[in-house]
């Protein structure tokens, strides 16, 4: 198959060298799966094979693209899509800057992140999975929702200023269980995200599940006071701020835009807690990485904040084009974030609850809806949903309604910090709107921020 | 093809399917394009066809699609195998409400079609809007055009074939400045429904040169204004946010899939259970929404879903009371079952994909509230002691049950004793839902209604994004903390 994709992309560079068109190619292929589970049944049991092609063509400072959903059967239909962008290229208005056309030194082909064993995963594992997972926790009230989804994704990519192309072979897995009361509309949830079949341990979920039931089950909800909290925010809540930190932090081109909480006088200030550690980590294999960038860039790590300290931001070509920064391999369809573990010794829910505590503690695993209120001062807000608990310092624990939280990043991350754990999780941040993109971020299984307002408290769920 | 899909679905139901739909896409096609600060940055055109295929085996769904039409057998048995896996784990076995068998088609009202439009006048609108906006004070300006096109057909077990063509136009553009703070601040114009048609002739020169400086003189007041105060008082949602609203508080709220548990996996639940049918004051006697996918002109209006079943206008909310919600064919038979009464007659027709590699769910058609008798805006404003007019989508966030929510918008007016005094920027307001409308205290008449067209609402898993409509008119609601 590869064979095939990289001979397809041949022909088509000498079909547009034929018509002295500057192009450039970019082949996506996905084969999808995704069981989805609603009131303890499968509600949907899907799989989509579709290879989309992006064809973009320069014309000095214009440029434009075509993309086609295609087959690679149909190269005259991607010759013809050649033809297209040509044609629109030339009615495009030049750019005010020179757009940077991809050359590949070399050929690449990464192939390291791609597990058959995951890839090719049938119907039935799927289902024992998550009957594993749910194991004697489903009732008749306590309904099973939640997704497997999982796939094989190839990108492959060639240009007309040279015949070297690039690719890359991911499989990933991304897995959620919600268990849910289908009148008393409490919700909690296990996520567990893999880039090799050996990564999927029903088990642990079942052990999550299983420790967040018997709270919700037999402790009675209360809506807690507004005011302020220590919180200790779980993976996924810390994936999801990290993920809008991606946008309006350290993004060149939105800082230059003026979309970031983070100007161009903070490189080399400190702008968080000194236990503050983010890199780009593009040998991550848990966050699905590109080892070179589409420009054919190889990737390195990539320091973004040393101790709270920002060391810099991501440019990806076409801002860096614009805006003439210097790229820093960052034209990918996403980065491989991972913020570093700290000190503290708590890898469980279970040691978290049981860990002394001198104030109540509001532990928020998930962060639902969130959105950005105002960009320039990282403001963001959203609200706790699926398992959040209140730690009280006499050792007792509160099931909370869900509450609404309307922060600064920069308060968030700031001196407030108490704790990190040492303990990472993989959590997986994938959309499945448009071509499927596996993305995960790396994070500390559990960080302690003291002080935080909450601005909302729901009196039920 | 249409012979082929119907070969095939009929092989299905000889293996044991209860029910097989197809939906053939021949062509979708796609315009995009954005000027940025001068900066043509994306010139797009896209294409795709393919099929997706829908089979109910023992009360499961199985589905499968793809773009490869060489083996439509293969996609047919693999819809059937993954719906023969899917009857392993059955709680509630899929009915399907009685629809008609449907021969029709539809197309979407156009008087020039977008894709005949040469590029270089499309472009030629950006540039001009582009140099329109680039005034004072702006230090950002984004134009851009969407179009789109979609053919397709409809082929189920049942006897229905349905072609539709959907045609798309979505115009848009949006100013940015930095206050003296060093915020930044925005103001952006997507034109209401205008006429009966939605082609080409919605990019109209004029209208927009007119809101292009309108809307940069509002930026301005706004980065020279105060920040809104924290107080509580009256909000007039003018329908700029009073459409983001209703869509996240009353449309998502009444999918009938998410109250039925169908979302909770990932875009959440609903605040409103079954009994609440008939019962639930949900706002004040002075509101009434409704699900209409017969008005001309908007995204929300197509003919027939996917499902196979026709347009309707269906009554939500009845003078505060919910008596109606956002229904396709699978889940009216579960609700109507879990109830244990007849809440619903049938489907509502709200069943869509965005694309043939996804699955129909319910989505908003054009979910709309229906003008009052409380006269002009300036009438409200006058019978306002203490309020602030809001108006711009700038963020929105709503709890999993949409039972609370936190709005942001581009811009607010402050209201002291019937006068509008100043701008303030950073504006926001939050409530309850249930609680908020029911300090509905003003609906602005017909003079305030506009539609207003939404291209992007997301929900289901895998995401699909879909485009639909609200008419509204401007609302006036009480005792709403803002400035948070």
């Amino acid at each position: 198959m590869k064979e095939q994709i990289l001979q397809t992309l041949c022909e088509l560079r000498a079909y547009a060298l034929s018509k002295n068109i500057e192009a450039k190619f970019f082949y996506h292929e996905e084969d999808s799966y995704l069981m989805r589970f609603a009131n303890s049944a499968i509600s949907l049991n899907t799989n989509e094979h579709l290879i989309r092609l992006d064809i973009s063509v320069y014309d000095d400072r214009k440029r434009a693209s075509y993309e086609l959903i295609t087959d690679l059967h149909k190269l005259e239909e991607m010759k013809q899509g050649v033809d297209i962008a040509a044609e629109m290229v030339k009615h495009a208005m030049p750019l005010n800057y020179q757009p940077t056309v991809p050359t590949f030194a070399e050929s690449f082909a990464d192939e390291t992140g791609f597990d058959s064993a995951l890839a090719e995963i049938s119907n039935e594992e799927r289902l024992a999975y998550f009957n594993k997972a749910v194991e004697g926790l489903e009732t008749d009230d306590i309904k099973l929702s939640g997704i497997f989804s999982c796939g094989a994704n190839i990108i492959a990519q060639i240009n007309t200023r040279s015949e070297h192309t690039q690719y890359f072979k991911t499989s990933d897995a991304q897995v959620s269980i919600v268990l849910s009361h289908s009148t008393l509309k409490w919700e909690v949830i296990a996520e567990q995200s893999a880039q090799k079949k050996s990564e999927l341990n029903p088990s642990t979920l079942h052990r999550d599940l299983s420790y967040l039931i018997e709270r919700y089950q037999n402790d009675t909800p209360q809506q807690i006071p507004l005011g302020r909290y220590d919180i200790v925010f779980g993976p996924a809540a810390l994936g999801d701020l990290l993920n809008i930190m991606n946008w309006i932090g350290f993004n060149g081109g939105s800082m230059k835009r003026g979309f970031s909480f983070i100007n161009e006088d903070q490189v080399g200030t400190k702008v968080f807690s000194d236990k503050f550690n983010l890199v780009d980590d593009p040998e991550c294999l848990s966050t699905f990485p590109f080892q070179r960038d589409f420009m054919g860039l190889p990737r390195k790590t990539f320091p973004i904040f040393d101790q709270g300290v920002f060391k810099g931001f991501t440019w990806d070509q076409d801002e860096a084009d614009e805006f003439d920064a210097q790229p820093t391999g960052h034209t990918v369809m996403h980065n491989s974030l991972v913020l570093n573990g700290g000190d503290a010794e708590v890898a469980t829910l279970e040691e978290l609850v049981a860990m002394p505590r001198e104030n109540d503690v509001l532990y928020i695993p998930f962060l639902h809806y969130m959105n950005l209120v105002n960009p320039s001062k990282g403001l963001i807000t959203a609200s706790s949903r699926f398992g959040a608990l209140l730690l009280k310092k006499d050792g007792s624990v509160v099931v909370p309604y869900n509450v609404r939280v309307t922060q600064s990043l920069l308060e968030i991350f700031s001196d407030k910090v108490a704790w990190m754990s040492k303990a990472q999780t993989v959590n997986n941040t994938s959309q499945s709107y448009g071509a499927r993109n596996p993305t995960a971020i790396v994070v500390p299984t559990f960080v302690r921020v003291n002080d935080l307002e909450i601005s909302h408290s729901n009196s039920s769920y | 093809m249409q012979k082929q899909l119907q070969e095939q679905i009929e092989r299905l139901k000889k293996a044991g399917a209860t029910y097989v739909d197809a939906r053939w896409y021949p062509v979708e096609e796609a315009n995009y394009l954005m000027m940025w600060n001068g900066n043509l940055k994306a010139t797009t055109s896209s294409r795709e066809s393919g099929v997706g295929i829908r089979a109910l085996y023992k009360g499961a769904w199985g589905f499968s699609a793809s773009s490869d039409m060489s083996n439509v057998g293969a996609l047919f048995d693999k819809a059937f195998d993954n719906a023969r896996v899917a009857a392993e784990r059955v709680t509630f076995p899929v009915r399907l409400a009685e629809k008609e068998a449907i021969q029709a088609s539809f197309s979407s009202p156009n008087r020039i079609d977008p894709f005949a439009v040469p590029l270089a006048d499309k472009i030629s609108f950006l540039k001009a809007m582009d140099e329109k906006l680039d005034q004072a004070g702006v230090a950002q300006r984004v134009c851009e055009l969407i179009f789109m096109r979609k053919q397709i057909v409809y082929i189920d077990s049942e006897g229905s074939e349905i072609e539709k063509t959907i045609i798309e136009v979505f115009p848009s553009i949006e100013v940015m400045g930095l206050d003296a703070q060093g915020e930044m601040h925005s103001r952006k114009f997507k034109p209401a429904r205008i006429g009966d048609t939605r082609g080409w002739e919605t990019v109209d020169m004029q209208m927009f040169t007119e809101n292009a400086d309108r809307i940069v003189k509002e930026m301005n007041e706004v980065r020279t204004a105060e920040d809104c105060p924290k107080d509580d008082r009256s909000v007039i949602l003018l329908p700029g946010i009073m459409f983001l609203q209703t869509h996240e508080t009353i449309g998502h709220a009444l999918e009938l899939d998410r109250i039925l548990g169908y979302e909770l996996g990932f875009a959440g639940g609903s605040f409103v259970t079954l009994n609440d049918f008939g019962n639930l004051q949900y706002g004040s006697s002075k509101l009434t929404a409704r699900a209409d996918a017969t008005l001309p002109n908007s995204p929300g209006s197509f003919g027939y879903d996917d499902d196979g079943v026709a347009a309707q206008n269906n009554l939500l909310i009845d003078k505060g009371i919910l008596v109606g919600a956002i229904t396709g064919r699978q889940m009216v038979e579960e609700a109507n079952a879990r109830a244990r009464r007849q809440i619903f007659n049938g489907s509502g027709g709200t069943n869509r994909a965005t694309a043939f590699y996804r699955v129909p769910i319910e989505r908003m058609t054009n979910i709309n509230i229906d003008p009052g008798e409380d006269g002009s805006l300036e009438d409200i404003i006058k019978n306002t002691e203490k309020g602030i007019i809001l108006d711009g989508d700038k963020s929105w966030s709503i709890g999993s049950n949409r039972e609370q929510f936190h709005f942001a918008t581009d811009i607010g007016w402050l209201v002291e004793d019937g006068r509008v005094t100043n701008v303030v920027k950073n504006s926001t307001y939050k409530g309850e839902t249930v609680k908020f409308y029911n300090s509905l205290s003003a609906v602005g008449d017909q003079s305030t209604w506009q539609v207003r067209y939404v291209d992007n609402c997301g929900k289901g898993q895998p995401n699909q994004i879909m485009q639909l409509g609200h008419g509204v008119p401007v609302c006036r609601f009480d005792n709403v903390r803002i400035g948070e």
